[in-house]
């Protein structure tokens, strides 16, 4: 019993079942489809249309009631389908045919094989058992095999198993083990293609409106609006906040934006264009909603129940079948298994496989990791490209080498994943070689940004200038730093140094350096003296001193107190260039001197890039005793043979009952050190290369001669009586 | 290189021709043309037809005239044009030229001349 309905065709009334209707609709929209860049587009439909009105009206002539479904897929087989038209059409060998024209071209020929009777209707496919597909898969065809049995799209089932890895892992696992393995033709009726009718950059929007049957604004808007709202805000950004600077990155790197920014271009590149007629059908395809997939479970459901009913006879079955499935899965796993040839061995074959899988997909999830991150990691320094590149040139090269050399290939590794996932299988090279040319122009863009960037240190210069100082008074100077101890991160400080960074602050426009030293020598006269050197290093020497001269490094005193700042600003117009102060205190012989701990906070280091050198950042940052020839919190005083310590220790030393001295004479040094008892007031402890060439009452100390031996004119160890 | 593919390429290519040929004879209506065609063994599917002739039309190699038609709407019967004739003049040149040696060569029988005395075996 069917409905028959009446339909105004090229203006005749004509009565139709209505799954010929539907058949007929079908076929009408795939012609127009198919002809929808022709040129008499619209004469050519009517044309058909018309001689299919005559057919109908010479078929209810000779007396058929209405026009049912044989008549139309004998009027189709007749006319043709716009797959045979492509067949027709094709350039040799051209286009791989794609599973929806193999599957209706199939149903064709049996149409004109059969006659005209038997053609099912597009889209119809058998609803076999679930099994696994043995002709699409990745790993194990589970996801496939899963798609064709609730009739989705494979990439869909991929892309959820893939979100679901650790919960749907060992479901996978499971499904692989017991699901057996079928060799199946696909019943695909939508894929997701790019569409060319309806495109506004690359046609993905409109692909995914039609795969998800919605209006193609939707999606655009999806896309769209992150990055109109990251333009907007850049630009207000830009407005009120004056940082030009971060429109660029704003735009690209704002989350989500950045994000929905790569699936487009990702997309772009992974999704095939349906250029054929076959193709921009399956674009459009059956509908899948959740009713049909409600249907094909109850459908399979009901037939279980079924097959539970005469359960004991599957039991011997099931048996039996899985001594053969076990000889299958020998067959397919026997190699990666080893030489596992029953179904315990396969299975543990198959955990072997799994695990190998397993590591793999870790490591490539951490080798993306790693990649994402010097991605995201490069962003981040990006604000900071300010302080060390200047002009176009720099800043293209910097911007190229990001998007290049580190984006490309994440840009590829994704689409490799996609295409892998939605079983694109890749036609023309000419993607590998646009990739690779493009890391290679990144990779010379990365050459020619390290070059720049070595050539900015290649000079050094230095400007000096004598600090005018009054006498302290008591004979003694004291030097520390001032200035608050606040790190200048603001809120748009894009690194948390800890202590150990050779700079204070850090912002869009300013970073605040450290990059300070105090050196300790002997005065030439019987004055202190104060000097600041300081240092730039550029492209060429006069660069350099131009930006040494713009260090601000202001020093006041306080009559016996020297303050120095804390550190210095360098602005990103300044640009960093390895600018340093040096800030060197004569001292004249016999006068004392003391550097704050203040001082300590002060980091040194220099950039080298030279020829010979190459380039090289030396550190000195860990031991001040040694490179600068003084402690800090320790009084010295200045000898002819330069800074000695007074033997006033840290308070904590004497507290722990530590003694130190060290005596210089004539070109005889002694040195000394070591531990009081306080309980019995005797020393415990001796360090030293020769036995005591001095004692004193009962205690014994032993020295050391630095050079030459001890003599007998060594003028009386004053400073360690009085010690004592 | 797959023969299905080699053989729609020789069909496609004389395609045109054909149809041609038959609307020189008289004004020709679209399903004729396809019935006069299988009656030479010619397949041809009436859904590709159409656009062909769309496309001759276009390029005025073709014109057509409505026709009242007692079953169902009206027939556009189509017929050449003084430019479809010569065209179809040229291509009829050039088909015996074709067949002329298709035939002279697919006829001979005696070996090449200058082939190799052992016959390569592979």
């Amino acid at each position: 019993m069917k409905k028959v309905i009446n339909i105004n065709f090229q203006g005749r009334v004509i009565p139709i079942e209505e799954t010929a209707y539907e058949l007929l609709k079908q076929y009408t929209e795939s012609l127009r489809i198919y002809f929808a860049n022709e040129d008499g587009r619209n004469e050519i439909l009517n044309d058909i249309e018309s001689r299919i009105a005559e057919l109908f009206s010479d078929r209810l002539k000779k007396g058929a009631t209405c026009i049912t479904d044989d008549d139309v897929n004998a009027i189709i087989a007749n006319m043709g389908r716009p797959e045979d038209f492509e067949a027709a059409d094709a350039d040799l060998g051209s286009q791989p045919q794609s599973a929806y024209s193999a599957q209706s071209s199939q149903q064709n020929n049996s149409s004109s094989q059969t006659g005209q009777s038997t053609v099912p209707p597009q889209g119809f496919y058998r609803r076999g058992r679930f099994s696994r597909n043995a002709d699409d898969k990745i790993i194990g065809g589970v996801c496939s095999g899963l798609a064709n049995y609730l009739g989705l799209d494979p990439a869909i089932m991929r892309i959820v198993f893939v979100l679901l890895f650790g919960a749907l892992f060992w479901i996978y696992i499971l499904l692989w083990i017991i699901v057996p393995s079928e060799s199946m033709t696909s019943n695909i009726t939508k894929r997701l293609y790019r569409n060319p009718d309806d495109k506004v950059i690359a046609g993905v929007c409109g692909g995914l409106a039609s795969y998800f049957d919605i209006q193609a604004w939707i999606p655009r808007l999806i896309f769209a609006l992150p990055i109109v709202l990251g333009i907007v805000g850049g630009s207000f950004n830009a407005m009120f906040w004056d940082w030009d600077w971060s429109f660029g990155p704003r735009i690209i790197s704002s989350g989500l934006g950045s994000t929905l920014f790569i699936v487009y271009v990702v997309l772009w590149i992974a999704v095939p264009y349906a250029s054929t007629a076959a193709q921009k059908l399956e674009m459009k395809g059956e509908r899948i909603d959740l009713n049909s997939i409600r249907d094909t479970v109850k459908e399979d459901l009901q037939g279980f129940k079924s097959r539970a009913q005469n359960w004991g006879n599957e039991v011997k079955q099931t048996a039996q079948q899985y001594g053969s499935q076990g000889m299958q899965y020998g067959a397919e796993f026997g190699r990666s298994a080893g030489n596992a040839r029953s179904g315990v061995g396969n299975v543990i074959g198959i955990i072997f496989k799994a695990f190998f899988l397993f590591i793999a997909a870790i490591i490539a999830l951490a080798l993306f990791g790693v990649l994402m991150g010097i991605l995201f990691g490069g962003m981040a320094v990006f604000p900071i490209k300010d302080f060390f590149l200047e002009g176009f040139w720099q800043n293209a090269f910097a911007w190229l080498s990001l998007l290049l050399f580190l984006g490309v290939p994440i840009i590829a590794l994704i689409t490799w994943l996609v295409r892998r996932i939605m079983g694109v299988r890749s036609q023309n090279r000419y993607l590998g070689y646009t990739f690779s040319s493009l890391w290679f122009i990144g990779l010379l863009c990365t050459i020619f940004l390290f070059s720049a960037f070595f050539r900015n240190f290649k000079n050094r210069a230095g400007v000096e200038e004598q600090i005018a100082i009054t006498q302290p008074a008591n004979n003694k100077l004291y030097i520390e730093s001032v200035g608050a101890t606040t790190h200048y991160y603001s809120d748009d400080a894009f690194f948390d140094w800890d202590g150990d960074a050779p700079f204070y602050g850090l912002s869009h426009d300013s970073v605040m350096m450290k990059n300070v030293r105090v050196n300790v020598v002997k005065s030439k006269d019987s004055l202190y003296h104060l000097y600041s050197v300081r240092f730039s290093r550029s492209n060429t020497n006069s660069k350099a001193k131009e930006l040494a001269q713009r260090i601000n490094f202001p020093v006041t005193q306080k009559d016996s107190l020297i303050e120095l700042p804390r550190g210095f600003a360098i602005t990103s117009k300044d640009k960093f260039r390895n600018q340093q102060v040096m800030i060197v205190v004569e001292v004249p012989i016999g006068k004392k001197i003391q550097l704050d701990r203040s001082l300590e906070e002060f980091d040194w280091f220099n950039i080298n890039a030279n020829r010979r050198r190459g380039f090289n950042v030396e550190w000195d940052n860990d031991d001040w005793g040694n490179s600068l020839g003084w402690t800090s919190n320790v009084e010295y005083v200045m000898t002819r043979d330069g800074l000695t310590r007074t033997n006033d220790l840290d308070p904590v030393e004497l507290k722990e009952g530590r003694f130190k001295f060290k005596i210089k004479d004539n070109g005889v040094q002694i040195e000394g050190e070591g531990t009081i008892n306080t309980d019995s007031t005797q020393f415990k402890k001796h360090k030293g290369k020769t036995k005591p060439a001095d004692e004193k009452e009962d205690e014994t100390v032993s020295l050391r001669p630095h050079s030459g031996s001890v003599s007998t004119d060594v003028s009386p160890l004053l400073m360690l009586s009085s010690y004592l | 290189m797959n023969i299905e593919n080699t053989q729609s390429q020789m069909r496609k290519g004389i395609l045109e021709f054909c149809i041609l040929s038959i609307i020189r004879r008289g004004e020709a209506y679209p399903s004729d043309i396809v019935d006069e065609m299988r009656a030479a063994n010619l397949q041809i599917l009436e859904g590709t037809l159409y656009p062909l002739l769309t496309r001759l039309k276009n390029a005025d190699m073709l014109t057509y005239r409505w026709v009242e038609s007692n079953s169902g709407p009206p027939r556009k019967y189509f017929s050449l044009t003084e430019k479809g004739n010569t065209f179809y003049q040229e291509l009829e040149a050039t088909w015996k030229e074709l067949a002329n040696g298709v035939k002279a060569l697919t006829s001979r029988q005696d070996s090449l001349p200058n082939s190799p005395e052992q016959p390569i075996t592979n």
